[in-house]
């Protein structure tokens, strides 16, 4: 790699995903980067400009709330791709699984089941019935197939051993799979051609493989032939974008809540030729703008009479109502005893370490340390209220302690994890990148994972927040369809065939 | 005592109302204390209701309609037999509040909810009913509201706040309900508000009706947790234990988990609206049962002066 772009590559004490300590790349990660390092800075900038074209001519933005000019964006993405190996996506896939499917069993005994997990003490029913996701109004409504996460979103990152670890899971509208097919067609694009020879798996078939486990969450009734819409809030909400792409990729239909009515606890959507009857519902608002007779009455948002009917059993809402419960970050700590008590094994992907504050002794251990942890609130999503521990002042601390004090169960604290690094495009240049990785995950006939997920990148020289409206960025995931031959088990021993 | 009930609201629009959505909770609860015989919810323009139990037990019947109408009327009628009061639970100490499986069952119960979200000063002002056991603290709660309030209908609203209501001094069967529901809860002694219907002339009074057939509103009152004994109901509006003339609809944790009706309309009508009750006892012959003396009244000692002026407005 002399006199490359990767000549001064500078691993910064890191767990550098494409380049081990030694200097060279990691098993599998050759390719892209030969084919970098062969780059001028010119090379570099020239691609840069090609992506950006294409990302403007297919009209891909992200919104940004609370700024005064315009609120779309283009959409950020760095063209050097992160690239997960067969092996690891192996072990990450399976932990993934086993993981939605063991939520999936938990919001089925809180909600239909005799809350089993609760009577055996395995989680504690006081901190259940304290979430403010545990949704009282979706009790006893039961959902086809107990496909409760039809569509998750797990957070995973890697830390200074380069071992993935679940930092948190969102099940209840989690977004940004577009970006993930959108990344994909836009390289495709870019890099015409370069990489076609590696072996990358595809991640097209996502818009079918949603619209598969949809019409399988539908009610008995529905047919052969289930009527699927999207369901969102409209064009201000910062994702419309993706409910916009995603009925689209389905062939779908695209409604507000004024597009539907409830006649009879039957859904119905107004089309151009009348109303047309709808079995599954994927919606993209909150449980609590679904139905103003049950919840936010002023709300315009949802449909009146929408949870009576999937009550009476008539229509399917994807994801269910009331999943904030699995997806509290006090109530996250407990997702390992949860796989252990529903399927009886052994998580496969780990938790980060993370305190629960309620408890006085973990509580009072934390405070100790404030400065070296990560504080959350439980409930909130998007990076929203957290307070980076070696990064705040002393005020911003004391005033956290307070806050947690006057509400322990509302906060969790989380050891720092030294996120693992990629080369990323920076002035005509590669720097190494902290990143995280938003997993898919379907539950449908069986429990489907998209291979990779939305890399998420912190541009900013040092940071760690990957947020897209906090100057984030995006890569492209590969995942390798198979790994190459490990160049050391390749040797022949002895050297004789 | 067998107990007809016919609950009646009539919604009547300044406008068409293309549409409007309901869920409807005044189905009598089969419990430990009355047996629901019968029940019928019919609504006029016709719609079909689907029934089911929320999450504290309460029947809800779902339904819209969705043809131009000007008024809505629903009619709920039940049949119900209802038994004796319980007798009050043995002293408790509150050291029984703390076993595991009774704070585990009980938690949702202790929590401030929008109706029952106090302050200093009613924690301050339940702090005086506060006795060594739970129970007396119960039934101390209980005559604290009924003593710090007066009954004065349409003196208050639905989603005032308890302070305020006891700061004033005075509202209707569901303020008096919340404040006890509060008072509880800041003494650690979880409580759960209780919708219903009394047969009574009188909500304040509570006193028995001379006829066979009385036109009221619904009722509410409150009912809290004693270890080992269960729900323990009070009716501070009128200082009577709950009793066969009460009649349970539900409870949960505070007006929110168990209203009559709630509801959506489409377009921004004006909806007057007139909601009476009609009970009628079907089993005169135990009019004359034994007439329970108010909790608040000790016996052999006269009520003080403003209490009886009280009970005469």
């Amino acid at each position: 790699m002399a006199g490359g772009l990767f000549s001064d590559y500078d691993l910064g004490g890191f767990y550098d995903e494409a380049i081990g300590t030694n200097g060279a790349p990691r098993p599998g990660q050759e390719p892209v980067v030969d084919w970098f390092d062969a780059l001028t800075p010119d090379d570099l900038r020239y691609h840069g400009d090609l992506r950006d074209d294409v990302l403007r001519s297919r009209g891909i933005t992200f919104t940004v709330y609370g700024e005064a000019q315009g609120i779309e964006r283009t959409w950020p993405m760095d063209l050097f791709p992160r690239i997960i190996r067969a092996d690891e996506w192996d072990v990450l896939e399976r932990g993934l699984a086993q993981r939605v499917d063991a939520v999936n069993r938990f919001l089925e005994d809180l909600y239909v089941g005799d809350q089993a997990i609760l009577n055996d003490g395995v989680v504690p029913r006081w901190l259940v019935m304290s979430s403010s996701g545990f949704e009282r109004e979706a009790f006893n409504i039961s959902v086809p197939n107990g496909a409760r996460c039809l569509v998750s979103g797990v957070d995973v990152v890697r830390g200074a051993d380069g071992r993935f670890l679940v930092l948190e899971d969102n099940l209840r509208n989690p977004s940004g799979v577009s970006y993930v097919l959108e990344n994909r067609a836009t390289m495709a694009r870019v890099l015409t051609g370069a990489f076609d020879r590696m072996g990358i798996r595809s991640v097209d078939h996502y818009g079918r493989s949603l619209l598969s486990a949809l019409k399988h969450a539908a009610p008995p009734a529905a047919g052969d032939d289930p009527v699927v819409c999207v369901l969102t809030p409209g064009v201000f909400n910062s994702a419309y974008f993706e409910h916009a792409f995603l009925a689209r990729q389905m062939g779908v239909e695209l409604v507000e809540g004024r597009d539907l009515v409830v006649d009879d606890h039957v859904v119905a959507m107004r089309t151009t030729g009348g109303l047309r009857r709808v079995d599954v519902i994927y919606r993209r608002i909150d449980d609590h703008f679904l139905d103003p007779v049950v919840f936010e009455s002023g709300s315009s948002l949802g449909v009146p009479g929408l949870m009576a009917a999937v009550r009476a059993g008539t229509v399917t809402v994807a994801n269910a109502v009331g999943n904030g419960v699995a997806d509290d970050k006090a109530v996250y700590p407990y997702v390992p005893a949860m796989i252990r008590y529903y399927l009886g094994e052994e998580a496969l992907i780990d938790n980060a370490t993370t305190y629960v504050l309620w408890d006085d002794d973990e509580r009072n251990a934390a405070f100790d340390r404030m400065d070296e942890l990560v504080w959350k609130p439980v409930a909130e999503s998007g990076g929203y209220g957290i307070l980076i521990g070696p990064q705040a002042s002393d005020a911003e601390l004391a005033a956290m302690r307070d806050t947690v004090e006057a509400d322990p169960r509302g906060w969790i604290a989380q050891e720092v994890v030294a996120l693992s690094r990629v080369p990323s495009c920076v002035d005509g240049g590669l720097e190494g990148r902290h990143v995280d990785l938003r997993t898919f995950v379907l539950t449908g006939e069986s429990i489907e994972v998209i291979p990779g997920g939305l890399t998420r990148v912190a541009m900013r020289k040092g940071s760690l927040i990957v947020n897209s409206s906090q100057g984030g960025g995006s890569k492209d995931t590969w995942v390798l369809s198979e790994d190459p031959p490990d160049p050391a088990a390749a040797e022949p021993a002895g050297g004789t065939i | 005592m067998r107990l007809d009930i016919c609950y009646r609201a009539l919604y009547a629009y300044d406008s068409w109302v293309a549409e409007s959505q309901n869920e409807v909770r005044a189905a009598p609860v089969t419990d430990g204390r009355q047996h629901l015989v019968a029940y019928r919810l019919s609504v006029a323009p016709s719609s079909r209701a689907v029934a089911f139990t929320d999450y504290w037990g309460t029947r809800v019947d779902a339904f819209g309609v969705r043809e131009p109408h000007l008024s809505l009327e629903i009619v709920a009628e039940a049949a119900v037999e209802t038994g004796e009061a319980f007798l009050l639970p043995a002293p408790t100490d509150f050291d029984a509040l703390a076993e595991p499986v009774f704070a585990a069952t009980h938690g949702e119960y202790l929590a401030r909810t929008p109706h029952a979200d106090w302050g200093d000063g009613l924690a301050a002002a339940a702090a005086d009913a506060r006795a060594d056991d739970i129970v007396a603290t119960v039934v101390g709660v209980h005559d604290l509201v009924r003593e710090r309030m007066a009954y004065e209908p349409g003196s208050t609203y639905i989603g005032i706040e308890v302070e305020k209501v006891l700061a004033e001094g005075h509202g209707v069967c569901q303020d008096f309900a919340h404040l006890a529901v509060a008072m509880c809860r800041s003494l650690g002694v979880p409580a759960r508000y209780v919708s219903g219907y009394l047969f009574t002339t009188s909500d304040f009074t509570g006193e028995d009706v001379d006829g066979d057939i009385v036109n009221v509103q619904t009722h509410a009152w409150f009912e809290a947790a004693v270890p080992w004994y269960g729900w323990m109901a009070m009716d501070p509006t009128n200082g009577r234990e709950v009793g066969p003339r009460h009649v349970k609809i539900g409870h949960g944790r505070d007006y929110d988990d168990v209203p009559p009706i709630r509801g959506a309309v489409s377009g921004s009508s004006v909806a007057l609206v007139e909601t009476d009750v009609e009970i009628r006892r079907m089993d005169p012959s135990q009019q004359a049962a034994v007439v329970q003396p108010p909790l608040t009244q000790p016996i052999g000692e006269p009520a003080p002066i403003e209490a009886q002026q009280q009970q005469q407005q």
